[in-house]
């Protein structure tokens, strides 16, 4: 009979600088060598457990949350909750100790523990003196299923240990359970763990001695082996699989529910969403509600009541609606907030009837994942909305997402020299070498060029492991503004910590962890034009009297376009860098859709992927525009005619890329998105290969030409991380054109909201004066009767020169046919 | 009252690199240009600043502290070199060395000054004017510029070197509170961020210091540590609080005479002076605390000539057995010529020793390992002593280094993890075995060592032990696992199989006997 057994002490790398694997990797280990379950327990934190609970549910092995608490009093614990309720104790400890300590540290006693006890099962890591007593008192202050965790360590007593701890276990009646006490998944990350050792006590590996393991033997083992090193204690195997079976907790049980504050009472949130969606629409459609416009809507929000996305909606209008309250210029982008509900609800400022945006392609019953609906706020005035979050939701109830900082090429290169004890000058060239090559390999090539010999095994041996390195988490970081809220307390869901910002409050999860259980995210993020703009306004309403909204700056002005074709373009959001002057006046925008393709073409993704210059040849006629269709017996011939379309035959947007693998390779809806996550994270885990060979062996199969389908995959590859969706691309297209309209027609009320926006975008003060002049503005030196501070029509920046010896400039901008100032 | 030289090297870098490159050191670097903006470049965690500039970009407005990029902005044309503020040290102490010259008692002063004490030996020089005129000009030949201070207290000093409007200033003795009144508070050597705190709350004078009631001052400053530093500042630079300076040369020697009337003749006779000589010797060192790393005899003899005999010690000593028996074996060579009138026994080195607890007979400090190497080497050699000094390494062989006998005392501590007892020795090449064991990890049942078969009765293991991989990047060693073993005959032995048994382990595993347990 095979033995059966489940690993219950397992340390990922989201217990930083120890764990020398991903938890992706230990649960496809303990699945591969035939594990009943895999627990991960984290020093303290709950961070890796969704990675790991993912790659379980992928493969089908039963999973179990689990924390090691390291207590100030007592020896260490595993604690596992056993359901829902215990795993909100457990998570409401962490957070305990994390709020008390500083920034990733945790500062839990042995009562902690106690008073959070209920439904976890704990497992006690032996120490090495006076542990009767210790186990005794745990004994008695948790009121808890404890165990005694064994471990052959391979230090040459270990029978006799374990004899010992056998006897402990009868004497003090608490029950022994064989553990691995894993580091990482299989031995030969030894050197990866010296090294991360290496960095987490800050030496080399020739200095760190005894700080190292003797052996390689902190690995996952088999069952069988485990079977072999605790012959004789089989029962302390057996209850592996007690603990595992009694742990019936999985994270998909945290259901999310939203807040109800932005529901008045009285009101389900679809009823009231529909209330504030027609008011809007008559504000928005003054001529009258057209019948298209009408069907959109009522299709929108039965999709919305469908999905149950309501709360979502109202919960990101409640934070738009107080925002505009303050006069705080804000502006929705992401998937859903290209819904006309959006623009309704004065969400977005991009009426979705004009560049046929739809909705559905967005937010679609297939994927159940929560919408995803981001907000620019002026980046001045932002923390006055997050602080409004906190207030109306309460710190138990809002955090802002963490962002896991990893090793890339350069950090770990770097970190790996150092620990290896190579000197600095060699380090410094080798991390040189991946210069924007941030998360690739380590080419031999670049290595030679720096003057190092690759073949050098000292050498090589770093490179390998940097390269190993590439991709483990360093810390968390807290993410620019993900907020989550939630109707109970935030810290039953997930533990919070301090963030290293004063007043903030950070969850364990990403993003993408998020995302995969389901959890709400409202993104709050700053952005300089919109600030920019705000100042843009006022002045205008002051000197001009002018009274503008983003919404009311008039469309489809050509003399803005003829600007843009000029690629005069200084201080204009999006379209002022280098690469961006560069393209307009290839691309030659002439409506606000050649904005949105503007916004999106110069990025990495569609220039890695080798789209623009397809994209630009087909739109000046050189190249006809073509659909390769499939073959007859299988589909349309005109199929990807309506993906592709609108942008000439050439994917240039996310979604497009997504679409071009569900209709031309017949991905099915999981199926993309499984190769949407794999985009997002191909080069740090490879697993790209298998998806390729499909999509493409699919596409030829419904009688695609080969190199078309693989042209079309290389594209799509170049979309991971740096490509933009057509929605975010039409949102920043908007300010484009709000900030290419004012500076056409107010170079000086431009420049000087640029100016007094500082620091923004991508020019110096110095450029923004140079280029204002030539728009035939006249910059004056300061007037200690006429400017002010950052006031109207004026505006002082500052200009830090030296350290320590600002040197102030005075500029002043008027426009030569400004009414109130007389030359001189 | 003391009078104190404070003196000031403004442009210590700058000049020091002018200094060597003009003497020829470093042929191929050119000269520092006098002619164009000049500076050197360190590096802080705030990117590259200028540590020095030459003087014309001082005109351009270049200061040190400046960041690199700002400087290149406003002065495109600004050459620039790595600093070197370890050089500069070193030529510090060697020019505050020199100026040992002139007074006995001084020290550098940060990194861009020194002092001298030149308490009662300005006369030597002709007064202090002349001193000071002296140590400029001296000072000046050497390429340095200096600015001096003198008065009756370092801070004041200090404050003149730098602050005063000429150099070298004098302050007359009694009348420092008042030549430093219109002094801005930077003067007081105090931090920074604190002389900056007192400009915003307007005290810019030290007068305005003075004038405040000390009581306040704490109130004023919200923090009672600034208020303390600057009192102190202030009490030192005044002379109201004695301030500590330590000298850069060392305490007088530890010296021991002992006259003769009639001039020794025989070596008994040194010998028994000698531990005479050695007990006072030990007694001045027992009182101050330290004891003797390098000890020397000077024997004078009547003919005005003296022959010398030196030692040195592995540890710091002060018993004196110890140090009669390093010398006593050389007395022999001492050539008594017309006879020893006087002895002189001295510690060159000497180093802290905190008193130990003595036992009731010699004969334990004696078995001191210290006693026995500091024997063998003023026989051999320093250099042919060699000692076993432990390494943190996994790997038995590792764990121990050989080193130089009088690099210090070994420290045995054991910060190694637990582990289960090692034999006291080792076989410096493990002995191959053949021997009979369960497969993959049990211990052997049988083996055969130098041809006699053995039956093992008890064992224990295995410990595992991988090989040190950064260090095995070329060779191919393979991971142990250790066994303790007795065999019927009740002997212990150490052994280990080389090598894993599993898919992949480059050739079988062999087996050595690594030690015997006694």
């Amino acid at each position: 009979m095979t033995p059966r057994y489940a690993e219950l002490d397992v340390t990922t790398n989201f217990t930083f600088l120890r764990g020398g694997s991903h938890p992706e990797e230990l649960v496809a280990t303990a699945k591969a060598l035939g594990h009943e379950a895999i627990a991960v327990a984290d020093a303290n934190t709950l961070a890796g457990v969704v990675r790991a609970h993912l790659a379980a549910k992928e493969l089908g092995i039963k999973f179990i949350t689990g924390a090691r608490l390291l207590l100030q009093d007592a020896p260490s614990l595993l604690a596992y909750p056993r359901d829902r309720a215990a795993y909100g104790r457990l998570s409401r400890l962490l957070t305990l100790g994390q709020r008390r300590a500083e920034k990733g540290a945790c500062a839990l006693s042995l009562d902690d523990v106690a008073a959070h006890v209920e439904g976890l099962i704990f497992i006690a890591l032996p120490t090495e003196a006076d542990f009767e007593a210790q186990l005794l008192r745990i004994k008695e202050t948790l009121p808890a299923p404890l165990y005694l965790a064994a471990r052959h360590s391979y230090r040459g007593d270990d029978r006799a240990r374990i004899a010992a701890l056998s006897d402990l276990a009868m004497r003090a009646k608490v029950p022994l359970v064989a553990t691995g006490g894993v580091l990482y998944h299989a031995s030969q990350r030894r050197p990866l763990q010296d090294v991360l050792t290496c960095i987490r006590e800050k030496c080399t590996i020739a200095e760190a001695g005894f700080r190292l393991e003797a052996n390689a033997e902190r690995h996952l083992k088999s069952p069988a082996e485990m079977a072999r090193l605790f012959r004789g204690y089989e029962d302390a195997l057996a209850r592996t699989i007690e603990i595992a079976d009694a742990c019936a907790f999985s994270l998909d049980e945290l259901k999310y529910e939203y807040p109800d504050e932005p529901v008045p009472e009285g009101k389900t949130p679809q009823s009231h969403l529909e209330d504030l969606t027609w008011e809007g629409a008559t504000w928005r459609f003054p001529d009258g509600i057209s019948d298209t416009v009408r069907d959109i809507i009522q299709k929108e929000l039965a999709l919305i009541a469908e999905l149950n996305y309501a709360p979502y909606f109202l919960t990101v209008y409640d934070i738009v609606h107080y925002a505009r309250s303050l006069g705080i210029l804000c502006q929705g982008r992401g998937s859903a907030a290209n819904s006309v509900v959006c623009y309704c609800l004065a969400i977005t400022n991009v009426n979705p009837t004009e560049i046929d945006l739809l909705f559905e392609r967005f937010v679609s019953p297939e994927r159940k994942e929560p919408p995803d609906i981001d907000v620019d706020f002026e980046h001045e005035r932002r923390e006055e909305v997050i602080q409004y979050i906190y207030a109306r939701y309460g710190r138990d109830r809002a955090g802002l997402a963490a962002t896991v900082i990893s090793y890339r090429g350069r950090s770990a290169v770097r970190e790996v020299g150092k620990a290896l004890g190579l000197s600095e000058d060699t380090v410094a060239a080798l991390a040189t070498t991946i210069w924007g090559l941030s998360n690739a390999s380590l080419p031999e090539k670049y290595v030679r060029e720096a003057g190092l010999d690759p073949s050098d095994p000292l050498l090589a041996r770093c490179l390998e492991l940097a390269h190993e390195l590439i991709g483990f988490p360093r810390h968390l970081s807290q993410h620019v503004g993900g907020f989550v809220l939630t109707r109970g307390p935030l810290s039953e869901v997930v533990p919070i910590g301090n963030a290293a910002m004063e007043d903030r409050t950070v969850i364990e999860w990403d993003k993408d962890d998020l995302d995969a259980l389901g959890l709400l995210k409202v993104d709050v993020l700053g952005l300089g034009m919109l600030t920019c703009i705000r100042k843009a306004f006022a002045l205008l309403k002051e000197h001009y009297g002018k009274d503008l909204t983003l919404g009311t700056v008039p469309r489809d002005d050509a003399r803005v376009y003829d600007m843009l074709c000029k690629a005069d373009s200084i201080g204009v959001f999006q379209v002022e860098s280098r690469a961006q002057m560069n393209m307009l006046p290839r691309l030659r925008p002439r409506c606000f859709y050649d904005l949105v393709i503007e916004v999106a073409i110069v990025r990495p993704g569609p220039i890695q992927g080798d789209m623009v210059h397809p994209y630009l040849r087909r739109r000046a006629g050189i190249e006809p525009v073509e659909f390769p269709s499939p073959h007859p017996d299988h589909g349309p011939a005109d199929e990807l005619h309506q993906v592709l379309g609108k942008t000439m035959g050439v994917p240039l947007f996310q979604e497009q890329a997504m679409r071009l693998a569900m209709v031309a390779a017949k991905f099915s809806g999981p199926e993309a998105n499984e190769l949407r996550r794999a985009m997002a994270t191909f080069r740090r885990r490879g697993t790209i290969g298998a998806l390729q060979d499909k999509m493409v062996g699919r596409m030829t199969a419904r009688g695609y030409p080969p190199d078309f389908a693989e042209r079309c995959f290389n594209q799509i590859k170049g979309f991971g991380e740096y490509g933009f969706p057509e929605s975010h691309a039409a949102s920043f297209a908007h300010l484009v054109y709000v900030s290419s309209w004012l500076k056409c027609h107010y170079p000086d009320v431009f420049a000087c909201a640029l100016l007094n926006a500082q620091p923004m975008g991508f020019y110096a003060p110095a450029q923004i004066v140079r280029c204002a002049r030539d728009h035939g503005v006249e910059a004056r030196e300061a007037d200690v009767n006429h400017s002010h501070w950052a006031a109207p029509s004026s505006l002082h920046s500052r200009m830090r020169t030296c350290s320590g010896h600002p040197i102030r400039r005075h500029v002043k901008v008027r426009s030569p046919d400004d009414p109130g100032t007389s030359p001189g | 009252m003391s009078r104190i030289v404070s003196v000031w090297l403004p442009h210590l870098a700058i000049e020091r690199l002018n200094r060597e490159r003009a003497a020829g050191h470093g042929a191929t670097d050119t000269a520092v240009p006098d002619d164009r903006p000049f500076a050197l470049v360190g590096s802080e965690t705030r990117g590259l600043v200028l540590a020095a500039v030459n003087a014309i970009s001082t005109r351009d407005g270049l200061l040190p502290g400046m960041g690199l990029a700002d400087a290149r902005a406003i002065c495109p044309q600004l050459l620039t070199e790595p600093a070197t503020p370890e050089h500069d040290a070193e030529a510090l102490l060697a020019l505050t060395r020199w100026a040992s010259r002139y007074s006995p008692t001084l020290n550098t002063d940060g990194d861009d000054g020194l002092w001298l004490d030149i308490t009662g030996v300005a006369h030597l020089f002709g007064g202090e004017a002349a001193l000071l005129d002296d140590l400029a000009h001296r000072l000046e030949r050497a390429g340095f510029t200096a600015r001096l201070g003198l008065a009756e207290t370092l801070g004041g000093a200090h404050a003149f070197a730098r602050f005063a409007n000429s150099s070298p200033s004098i302050v007359p003795d009694g009348k420092i509170a008042d030549a430093l009144a219109s002094f801005p508070v930077e003067a007081l050597r105090l931090e920074s961020d604190v002389s900056g705190l007192l400009r915003k709350l307007g005290l810019k004078r030290i007068s305005q210091l003075c004038d405040l009631p000390r009581a306040s001052l704490e109130q004023r400053f919200h923090s009672k540590e600034v208020a303390q530093a600057v009192l102190l500042r202030l009490d030192q630079a005044l002379g109201c609080r004695a301030e500590k300076r330590t000298s850069l040369l060392p305490l007088p020697d530890f010296v021991a005479r002992l006259p003769f009337a009639e001039p020794l003749i025989t070596h008994d006779g040194i010998l028994a002076g000698l531990d005479h000589l050695a007990i006072t010797l030990c007694r001045t060192l027992t009182n101050a605390g330290r004891g003797a790393r390098r000890v020397v005899l000077w024997a004078a003899r009547a003919d005005g000539s003296t022959a010398t005999i030196e030692a040195g010690l592995s540890a710091p000593s002060r018993a004196p057995f110890h140090l009669v028996r390093l010398l006593k074996d050389k007395i022999e060579d001492i050539d008594m010529g017309f006879g020893v009138d006087l002895m002189t026994l001295a510690a060159l080195a000497t180093e802290p020793l905190l008193p130990s607890q003595t036992s009731l007979s010699d004969a334990a400090e004696d078995a001191r390992p210290e006693t026995l190497i500091d024997t063998i080497a003023n026989r051999l050699g320093a250099g042919a002593v060699r000692r076993l000094f432990p390494r943190a390494s996994h790997v038995p062989e590792r764990a121990q280094s050989l080193r130089n006998a009088f690099a210090g005392l070994p420290a045995w501590t054991d910060d190694a993890p637990p582990k289960p007892p090692r034999p006291p020795l080792l076989l410096t090449r493990p002995e191959p075995l053949s021997v009979l064991a369960e497969i993959p990890e049990g211990p052997p049942a049988r083996f055969t060592w130098r041809r006699v078969s053995r039956r093992v009765v008890k064992a224990e293991g295995p410990e595992r032990i991988a090989p040190e991989w950064w260090r095995a990047l070329l060779s191919n060693e393979r991971p142990r696992d250790y066994y303790r073993i007795e065999d019927e005959d009740g002997c212990r032995y150490w052994v280990f199989r080389e090598g894993l048994y599993q898919e992949g382990a480059d050739g079988p595993p062999c087996w050595f006997l690594h030690g015997v347990f006694p």
